[in-house]
């Protein structure tokens, strides 16, 4: 299961990129992180993660049009893969199995 | 839009991002560029746009060479793996290799460490640079030059006082005191410093304080050993020590304890008073002499460049202080009274600055050794080379495949660079250890003290010879076997081995080095049995002698001499009585060591003369069965002879101009009453290092004291007692000495020596050099005879088929012998008469230092060269041999 554990940052990117569907590239990921959670990165690292994940195979990409303000340099559009969907899922079901256990073990540690 | 990214930065990250993440990298950068230069701020905008692009700059992002694409790392692993393999598949290659470089490394190692242990003498001193031990050079003409590191007590304030650009100036002198209580007085060197001395030196404190060293006059400080030896475990500060300043007892308080003084240091002292005692041991007027020679004065500069200001001014300030100061009858002129300054890291290394109170080593020695580990170290990398390439053959078959797959040159090269650096490698571990542990081996075997002290700075340096062995060996054999030519090589069609010439010439060089090193080591032995064998004029087997005790008060030549003879007579007297004793006498000086008592003085013709004078008892000349050629000796008994007879040797007669010397005086105008009875043959009284002096040979030097105008002496004046044993054990000799000793002189420490051993001493640096190139020799001969063997093994195995054919045909084996070893012959001839002249310039130089040399004939060549091919031959050999055995049928039978 090496291949498929992915860290935080990851995670945070795999989510945005599924829910920013078809308008995801990497400004407009950094955007929506900061957006969301309030975390300020720099495009940098956002393309570090990027690539990290497109290696992995979690996220496809593809060229998209060349637009004025980037001097004319087309845009990197990335997508979920079914791979990558699935990762986010297994991840997903894990934190929820362990967090619906939190409250249980509380309360019956405080008993 | 007027607003643009920076130039440079823009093309910064286009050179090094790889083309596929260019675009839209560059895209978002670019983005958040114009994006903040909307916002109005086009310098942020900028100062962004570099960060980013910095920030940009990962391993992931940086643009790889087509070829190299599947990155450098990969390959490294790759061929990592592969060196290991074909390093174990040929274990036999590997094996002899590895050893050769083993063996190569550890000695170059080894050598390396006792080179850089001479070289960084006193580099520990943080003031260094600054710091300068003076010299005095006095020069009236016509040879009378007195140089010596040893300075007058006034320049101590001559240099505080007279020149700004001096921080601080302190004297440090050692002198022999008696140490300890009545019944345990231990003669000891003890240092006499300037209080301020540890504001100039390095020398920690464990216990007191290096800047109030001394409380007062009264006070000493000890190392620890020291205070260890005295005091026990108790706490030795505040405790009293004795010592024995010039007949006056006196109660030393302990005041401080200072760490063991390292190794590394030319000033060595375990025990220290300060100079403020000088006035009692000196007197008021040694501090206004001129000529009167104590202490080594060590002068710190506030800037090390100011050096060139205080030569500048030397001259004047010493004319402005010198006043009436004169020499003889003529006043003082410019230069002729010079003072120098030394640096302090060079006087370890410096043999042209006269002795002081530090021993020096000689730097040559430190060269040469320095060569020989390098030399031992490329006969090593040689092998390797050699054998590599001659090996060529065998891995053209790989090298034409990974060709045909597309590896170019550079990558073929770096693989077999590789190869070389893994050995290199596990070479220099083995190595490494060896060295470490063979330290005290290496020690006992040389007599040197060399002591390893780790430093993170070996480990680069480790590192650092690995690669460059690793290149250095493999950068031949690669260039070959990465310049096959791929169609030849696959049609089958053989190549012979790349680089033949180059590697006869490689062998040559090897050869021509072992055949040298063995010629040096040979010519060294050579000259140090001839100096520990020559006859020197006298017969010193089984001789013993010892230091005689003197009248206390007696410090002045005139005393102290005859007042040590009075103790002498008093323990002949008793020696007498035991029949295996013989030839009893006494001397001031003995045999072997330097520094004899000079004098000097200006004869009626204005000549300056110096000569060296020993003072003896009757029976001295006797004793040493030193012959007299004309006159006669001294006769035991005769009064005349003890108070004004002298006797010269041949070179004094010459020197003085005698035609017949027997009954004449010397020349001169102030001597007291004095005759010449006798001439002796000449002996070699000091070392073989420099020629026989002028000597004159008294019982009572003070005639001749009277009349002479300057003296200097590094030699202990004190008589000696010396007796020949004749007897079967020398322990039993030591017993009776000492039996008779504490009987006469029940206060007194005995210190004795054996004159033989006290003779050899002299030489000792030499042999202990002999001894280093005598194992580097060896291992290098071990070392070239594996290269041999790897190669002889080469040759048999590419010429079986040459070999079976002829044997076929009807070759005698001498024959196949003779084109198995023809090469190797012819190569060693070269290799021989190439080494004949390195060794004669070699063997030119080094004679230099002797006085007296032996005379380099053809035997040290043809010993030599017999030895070298001796060995050769037996190598090659075996395997010729063998080869000449092989069954043809087996050999041809494999296609």
């Amino acid at each position: 299961m090496k291949g498929e554990h992915i860290g935080e940052l990851e995670e945070l990117v795999l989510l945005t990129i599924g829910s920013i569907y078809q308008e995801a590239y990497a400004l407009a990921i950094l955007e929506e992180i900061k957006g969301q959670t309030n975390r300020s990165m720099d495009v940098t690292a956002v393309h570090s993660v990027l690539r990290r994940l497109e290696k992995k195979g979690f996220v496809t990409s593809e060229m998209g049009g060349a637009t004025q303000d980037r001097g004319g340099r087309r845009k990197r559009f990335f997508s979920l893969t079914q791979t990558g969907r699935k990762v986010l899922d297994d991840t997903m079901e894990l934190r929820l199995n362990l967090y619906n256990k939190l409250p249980r073990l509380t309360f019956s540690a405080l008993s | 839009m007027n607003h643009v990214p920076p130039g440079w930065a823009d093309r910064f990250l286009e050179w090094y991002c790889s083309p596929d993440l260019l675009e839209d990298l560059q895209g978002d950068l670019y983005e958040v560029y114009y994006s903040n230069v909307d916002l109005g701020n086009p310098l942020r905008a900028k100062w962004l746009f570099i960060w980013l692009v910095l920030r940009s700059l990962r391993p992931s992002v940086i643009r790889r060479k087509q070829l190299h694409k599947n990155s450098i790392l990969t390959m490294t692993r790759n061929n990592f793996k592969i060196a290991l393999r074909v390093l174990w598949s040929d274990r036999t290659n590997t094996a002899i290799n590895l050893l050769g470089l083993t063996i190569g490394m550890a000695c170059f190692l080894l050598l390396g460490l006792y080179a850089k242990q001479e070289l960084s003498y006193d580099q520990f001193h943080a003031k260094k640079d600054r710091t300068f031990r003076m010299w005095l050079k006095e020069d009236y003409g016509e040879g009378q030059i007195f140089f010596n590191s040893i300075t007058p007590l006034r320049f101590e304030a001559l240099m505080e006082d007279n020149f700004p650009e001096v921080e601080r100036a302190v004297h440090y002198i050692e002198e022999n005191h008696l140490v300890g209580e009545n019944d345990r007085r231990i003669d000891e060197k003890v240092a006499i410093i300037s209080p301020d001395f540890f504001e100039v030196f390095d020398f920690p404190f464990g216990l007191g304080s290096a800047n109030q060293p001394f409380y007062n006059r009264n006070s000493v400080i000890l190392s620890e050993r020291y205070a260890q030896k005295y005091f026990g475990d108790e706490a030795p500060i505040g405790q009293s020590l004795q010592i024995d300043l010039y007949g006056q007892s006196r109660a030393f308080e302990v005041s401080g304890v200072f760490e063991d003084i390292p190794k590394g240091s030319s000033i060595q002292f375990d025990i220290a008073i300060s100079t403020e005692n000088g006035d009692e041991l000196y007197g008021e007027r040694m501090y206004q002499a001129w000529f009167t020679v104590i202490p080594e004065t060590y002068v710190l500069l506030k800037d090390q460049g100011s050096i060139e200001e205080v030569k500048d001014k030397m001259q004047d300030v010493v004319l402005s202080q010198m006043g009436d100061a004169s020499y003889g009858d003529d006043p003082m002129e410019r230069d002729q009274y010079n003072i120098g300054m030394q640096p302090l890291t060079d006087i370890h290394l410096n043999p042209n600055i006269p002795l002081g109170y530090a021993p020096v080593s000689n730097p040559q020695y430190v060269f040469i050794l320095g060569a020989i580990g390098l030399l031992v170290l490329v006969i090593a990398c040689i092998n390797y080379t050699t054998l590599a390439t001659g090996q060529s053959l065998r891995r053209a078959k790989e090298v034409s495949v990974r060709k045909v797959m597309g590896a170019s040159r550079s990558i073929l090269i770096y693989q077999y660079l590789t190869e070389s650096s893994v050995l290199a490698m596990l070479a220099m571990f083995i190595a490494t250890a060896i060295t470490l542990t063979i330290i005290p081996a290496f020690n006992a075997l040389t007599g040197s003290e060399l002591i390893y002290v780790f430093e993170w700075g070996h480990l680069a340096v480790v590192v650092g010879l690995v690669i460059f062995i690793g290149i250095l060996a493999g950068a031949y054999p690669a260039l070959v076997i990465s310049g096959f030519n791929v169609i030849s090589v696959l049609k089958g069609s053989k190549q012979a081995p790349g680089g033949l010439n180059v590697r006869r010439a490689l062998v040559i060089l090897q050869f021509m080095i072992t055949i040298f090193l063995i010629s040096t080591a040979l010519l060294m032995g050579d000259q140090i049995s001839y100096l520990m064998t020559k006859d020197l004029g006298y017969s010193y087997k089984t001789v013993v002698t010892a230091r005689l005790p003197h009248d206390p008060e007696a410090n002045r030549l005139s005393t102290l001499i005859p007042s040590g003879m009075q103790n002498g007579e008093l323990i002949r007297a008793k020696l007498e009585a035991y029949p295996e004793i013989t030839d009893i006498t006494m001397a001031t000086h003995l045999f072997g060591s330097n520094g004899w008592v000079n004098l000097a003085y200006r004869d009626p013709k204005d000549v300056f003369r110096r000569f060296r004078i020993l003072a003896v008892d009757a029976r001295f000349v006797d004793a040493f069965d030193i012959p007299v050629v004309e006159g006669r000796g001294f006769e035991p008994g005769n009064g005349l002879d003890e108070r004004q007879s002298i006797m010269l040797n041949e070179t004094a007669a010459r020197y003085f101009g005698f035609e017949d010397p027997i009954g004449k005086k010397l020349p001169g105008n102030d001597f007291g009453e004095h005759i010449i009875i006798g001439v002796v043959k000449d002996f070699h009284y000091s070392s073989l290092h420099s020629e026989i002096e002028p000597l004159i040979i008294a019982q009572n030097i003070i005639p001749i004291t009277q009349g002479i105008s300057d003296s200097d002496f590094s030699d202990s004046v004190a008589p000696k007692l010396i007796f020949t044993y004749t007897g079967a054990q020398l322990s039993e000799a030591v017993d009776i000495l000492e039996r008779e000793w504490t009987a006469t002189f029940p206060n007194e420490e005995l210190s004795f020596e054996f004159m033989d051993q006290r003779i050899k001493a002299q030489y000792q640096e030499e042999a202990r050099m002999n001894q280093l190139i005598s194992v580097a020799t060896l291992l290098s001969i071990i070392i070239a005879s594996l290269g041999l063997l790897g190669l002889i093994m080469l040759v048999v195995t590419s010429k079986l088929k040459e070999l079976s054919i002829r044997k076929v045909i009807g070759a005698s084996p001498l024959t196949l012998l003779m084109v198995l070893a023809k090469d190797f012959i012819i190569q060693m001839f070269i290799a021989f008469a190439l080494s004949v002249p390195l060794t004669l310039w070699f063997a030119n130089s080094w004679l230099e230092n002797f006085a007296y040399q032996i005379s380099l004939g053809p035997g040290l060549f043809l010993v030599s060269a017999v030895v070298a091919m001796g060995i050769a031959s037996i190598v090659i050999g075996y395997h010729a041999w063998r080869a000449t055995r092989v069954n043809p049928i087996q050999s041809l039978r494999m296609e």
